[in-house]
């Protein structure tokens, strides 16, 4: 680049194309910041903007919504941490991430994390296959549990809260193919009802509803 | 808008004031063509610099973890997670050694770009290779990498080694004069500001979605945050909620103000030289220091102008 030219006069074509490539980079630029907020985008931004700007900003790492929000003082605003363990062995010590690890550093492993918790649950378990699987040596096993737990923000005036589990897989080395086993949520289900000892289906439940099993 | 830290007379055409589509146009040419001193586009080079090796540094320990062949992130789940127009130069770096390499290679040019040595190659080399990092793992990346991708490609359009520089010092021992002003570097640092303004926006749109910046209770989480540099806050926080909220709301407030101020004459360089001191206290807060360091950059040219 010939820093001299910067001090003549521009020519009326150089500056025509420059207008336009700004015009055009700024239309993009707001699109970027409209369409990815964490209140998704409509269907209009989404389709000019995935088909017209992202395949030339994405690359350069511009297509950025600065949806800065710092925190939201909810779950997801947590601090996030991953722990790897030997499937079924409760004595063995678990490899933790963060950990003690302090900075920057450490906030990478805590957006893995939280991505692992908070947007792997939609791929599949993408994330916790990889991690997993990145983990066998480290732990010494080709079955172990990926767990990521989740530490409450400091309510004001309330004592510092335990780490809750925010979510958990199985991942396993089986005959060279990797299997995810994911534990999922306990949730709310109908009882199951045991049929009357007596036989008559018209009293099934009746007298059973203590009973209910999982 | 007002003209950025104009050195010489506009190299453009003349303006012509008759109807307001000409206005505008002159207001553009003004704002982005004007012939501009590069000096403070140094200043911000010699700071992007050098967030960006701490950045850089913060995946040294981790990289092969990371990204190496057994590492936590293979190239493979990577691909499937990211945008499908995402591209790293990291992909092939398949073995161990081509991966320090590759990271290594990324540190020098860092390093290059901080001492201001063949920099109109080197500035653009380095947006690159930061885009190419970030794409390779984009799930560890976080505000601070976004803010110093932005700021790379602003030092790649200007002539940012012109000051301050192993150019210069080059230049001058060669007899070679500094360089006029011009509008490179008008365009690189209008396009911080613009940025300047886009960010803080983005954060504040955002911000303002949660309840916790409305009740007055968000400073009190960012500071108790398990990477807030504002721990020593916390006691004065618990004791005071009046405190708690008007922290949290200054913190709003000078997003705003930051935004909507850099664009008026008589307050932007007032308010370019709060968000000196500002940003970085906000990143102290909510424990992204490297992110408020970036955002006072987006400041610099307008603090120091003349």
């Amino acid at each position: 680049m010939n820093n001299s030219s910067d001090t003549k006069t521009l020519s009326p074509v150089t500056q025509a194309t420059v207008t336009v490539a700004l015009a055009v980079y700024l239309v993009g630029l707001v699109l970027s910041i409209v369409g990815n907020t964490g209140s998704g985008s409509s269907a209009v931004v989404r389709t000019i903007k995935s088909r017209l700007f992202s395949p030339w900003m994405v690359p350069p790492w511009l297509d950025l919504g600065f949806d800065y929000r710092l925190t939201y003082g909810n779950d997801e605003d947590g601090d996030f941490s991953i722990e790897v363990r030997r499937q079924g062995d409760g004595k063995a010590s678990p490899v933790r991430l963060p950990g003690r690890l302090t900075g920057e550093r450490a906030a990478r492993w805590r957006r893995l994390a939280r991505s692992i918790a908070v947007e792997d649950t939609d791929r599949d378990g993408l994330l916790a296959a990889a991690v997993g699987r990145g983990m066998f040596d480290d732990v010494g096993a080709e079955d172990v549990t990926v767990r990521v737990l989740r530490t409450p923000l400091v309510d004001r005036g309330g004592p510092p809260p335990a780490p809750v589990q925010a979510s958990s897989a199985r991942v396993r080395m089986v005959g060279g193919e990797l299997q995810l086993i994911r534990a999922e949520p306990r949730g709310e289900v109908a009882p199951l009802v045991r049929p009357d000892a007596s036989g008559d289906p018209s009293d099934a439940g009746a007298g059973n509803a203590g009973e209910a099993t999982r | 808008m007002n003209a950025r830290t104009s050195a010489a007379p506009r190299a453009v055409s003349p303006p012509s004031s008759t109807g307001g589509a000409a206005a505008v146009g002159d207001a553009w040419n003004r704002f982005w063509f004007s012939a501009t001193n590069s000096r403070p586009l140094a200043l911000v080079r010699i700071g992007a610099a050098a967030i960006a090796l701490a950045a850089w540094w913060s995946y040294a320990a981790d990289l092969q973890a990371w990204f190496g062949p057994a590492g936590v992130l293979p190239a493979d789940t990577v691909r499937e997670w990211r945008s499908p127009s995402g591209f790293s130069l990291l992909d092939w770096a398949a073995t161990p050694a081509a991966l320090n390499a590759v990271f290594g290679g990324t540190g020098v040019v860092f390093a290059l770009l901080l001492v201001g040595f063949a920099t109109p190659v080197v500035a653009p080399l380095a947006a690159v290779l930061w885009a190419s990092l970030l794409h390779r793992g984009p799930i560890l990346a976080g505000p601070a990498d976004d803010c110093l991708s932005i700021l790379l490609w602003c030092l790649a359009i200007g002539p940012a080694g012109e000051h301050l520089s192993l150019d210069r010092w080059l230049g001058n021992r060669a007899g070679r004069p500094v360089p006029a002003a011009g509008w490179r570097a008008s365009i690189s640092q209008g396009l911080l500001q613009v940025h300047a303004t886009a960010i803080a926006v983005g954060a504040v749109l955002a911000q303002l979605k949660g309840d916790v910046w409305w009740n007055g209770l968000a400073a009190w989480y960012l500071a108790t945050g398990p990477r807030s540099g504002a721990a020593g806050l916390v006691p004065l926080l618990e004791r005071s909620e009046y405190l708690t909220n008007l922290l949290t709301h200054g913190v709003t407030a000078f997003e705003i103000l930051f935004a909507i101020g850099l664009w008026c004459g008589p307050t932007q360089q007032l308010v370019a030289r709060v968000g000196l001191v500002g940003w970085p206290l906000v990143g102290l807060l909510a424990g992204e220091p490297l992110w408020g360091l970036a955002m006072a950059l987006f400041a610099l040219p307008l603090a120091v102008r003349r």
